[in-house]
């Protein structure tokens, strides 16, 4: 703040304490004309109130009294009077500083023992996983629900399963948060219609589902050709490009004839973000072990 | 200062009404004139730009859908805060926000460093219908951002009004505003704006670093 802005400033507090405490001063003193009736005389309202006259109560007095020798003691303490920076030095970025220091002065020993542990070891750590469900539900909850068990209309998979896209090592978790996915399966619709409709049949029928057989037969080659370029021959996917694993009962987006025909008709995008700018490599490391421990541990899986 | 003048001041309620204005404006005139007459010192720094057109319009549209009165773009310098949305908001990251988007009403998360948290997609679904990711979201739904297009005439004057107000706005930008925005709706402005926000700037960094590959050290 410039000298002239701290002057006004110091002008300006100096004329609201000076007035208020000038009055505090006087007030108790003041000689008040009395009338007759012990009233001052103002009345209102026809007479049908009048000003009754009493002194200013000790109590009064002596809080408000206290509360000027804080005031004072305040301006000379902290920040306040023009450019005075107050005699203990405080700041608001200072008070940041000192409770983050604080707070890692606790933080920090626990994340260096953390590192000492692969995410498989440490998602049987209570204290890893309690810090992990607390920034699981700031961060990632928001697409893969509280629970962990993800959003098909999003297309963010479920982490509580033990089928992976990206696969589902300590290493692979921490890579998918730290790096980010984005998953692309093309749109086929220029392979035509009936293609199109011949592909939902057959990809039916590799997850065991009632199928036309006849339908199924026709799109096979066309799968062995051009799907299994991602999804392998026998259609168990990739982790390699995150073709999902086609023969199993679980779906990123949806496993009904309609999904399935979007889905080829359409294509796919999954995008997961990067976290690495957002999040320390701590923290991944430790969301890492609390997204393990949500597969591997058959009662992980929390409640919505 | 005879008790006459109290007196007057009592009973004439003008006189009163001024009195006490004066009196709940020094607050305002210590704390806040002081930020006006110094606003013309806040620069901005290298990797804070003026708004692409695309952004400008979703800035646009955030304000006209009242986005403010529920959501905040200003992280408190408070831990809870930092630890949550990263490094606390300085009044350089709003230099070409106007009107700035600070706010203090917080029904739903700040959104000051939102950018880049979710995937366009999550954002597009949660405007349509924010029960669709979040099932315990109470905002409203904005299905209608995605039938309204955006006119690029209309970017253009308005980037014309904000480089008289200073915006770096060459006539080359605003020459090719009709051509970024053409084609796009509202949606994909706010969305664009939503992503954008805070990446210019660097959250808080910590000092250690594990490996990142997860492996033991």
């Amino acid at each position: 703040m410039s000298t002239g802005l701290s002057i006004w400033v110091m002008c300006l507090v100096v004329f609201n304490m000076g007035i208020t405490f000038f009055l505090y001063l006087w007030g108790p003193h003041a000689k008040i004309p009395q009338s007759p009736d012990g009233t001052t005389g103002h009345i209102w309202a026809g007479g049908a109130i009048r000003e009754g006259l009493h002194r200013l109560p000790r109590w009064w007095l002596i809080s408000s009294g206290t509360f000027y020798v804080l005031a004072f003691g305040y301006l000379v303490l902290y920040p306040g009077f023009g450019n005075h920076k107050g005699t203990l030095g405080w700041t608001a970025h200072g008070q940041l500083a000192a409770e983050e220091s604080a707070n890692d002065a606790k933080l920090f020993p626990l994340l260096d023992r953390f590192r000492l542990y692969t995410p498989e070891q440490l998602s049987k750590d209570p204290a890893a996983l309690q810090l992990g469900k607390v920034w699981f539900e700031d961060n990632c909850a928001a697409c893969h629900q509280y629970s962990g068990k993800g959003n098909m209309a999003l297309g963010a998979p479920n982490l509580t399963d033990r089928d992976w896209l990206y696969g589902g090592t300590g290493k692979d978790i921490t890579t998918s948060i730290h790096d980010g996915r984005n998953g692309v399966m093309p749109a086929w619709a220029s392979l035509g219609e009936d293609t199109v409709k011949n592909l939902a049949q057959y990809v039916l029928g590799l997850s065991g589902q009632p199928h036309d057989a006849q339908m199924a037969a026709a799109a096979e080659p066309i799968f062995k050709s051009t799907c299994a370029a991602c999804h392998g021959p026998d259609g168990k996917g990739g982790q390699a490009v995150g073709a999902p694993n086609l023969t199993d009962q679980i779906w990123l987006h949806g496993g009904t004839l309609v999904d399935i025909t979007k889905t080829i008709h359409d294509g796919r995008q999954g995008h997961m973000p990067n976290w690495d700018k957002r999040l320390t490599d701590d923290q991944i490391h430790v969301l890492a072990a609390y997204v393990y421990h949500l597969s591997h541990h058959a009662d992980a899986a929390a409640t919505d | 200062m005879a008790y006459k003048h109290f007196e007057a001041i009592e009973k004439h309620a003008p006189l009163l009404g001024v009195c006490i204005a004066i009196m709940v404006s020094l607050g305002g005139l210590a704390e806040i004139l002081p930020l006006f007459i110094q606003a013309h010192q806040v620069k901005p720094p290298a990797n804070v730009k003026p708004y692409d057109p695309l952004r400008l319009a979703g800035r646009d549209v955030y304000v006209q859908n009242g986005c403010y009165l529920c959501h905040s773009q200003m992280i408190r310098s408070l831990r809870f805060e930092t630890q949550r949305y990263g490094h606390f908001s300085v009044a350089e990251e709003s230099v070409y926000d106007r009107p700035f988007q600070w706010g203090s009403k917080r029904t739903g998360p700040d959104l000051a460093r939102v950018g880049g948290k979710y995937s366009d997609k999550w954002q597009l679904m949660h405007l349509i219908n924010p029960r669709s990711v979040v099932p315990q979201s109470n905002m409203p739904n904005y299905p209608w951002l995605a039938k309204n297009a955006i006119d690029g005439a209309d970017i253009q004057a308005r980037m014309r009004v904000l480089r008289k107000l200073g915006d770096p706005y060459t006539d080359a930008d605003i020459a090719a505003a009709p051509e970024a925005v053409k084609g796009k709706t509202e949606m994909d402005a706010l969305i664009a704006y939503l992503q954008g926000l805070g990446i210019a700037n660097e959250p808080r960094q910590l000092a250690d670093k594990p490996s990142v590959d997860g492996s033991v050290q």
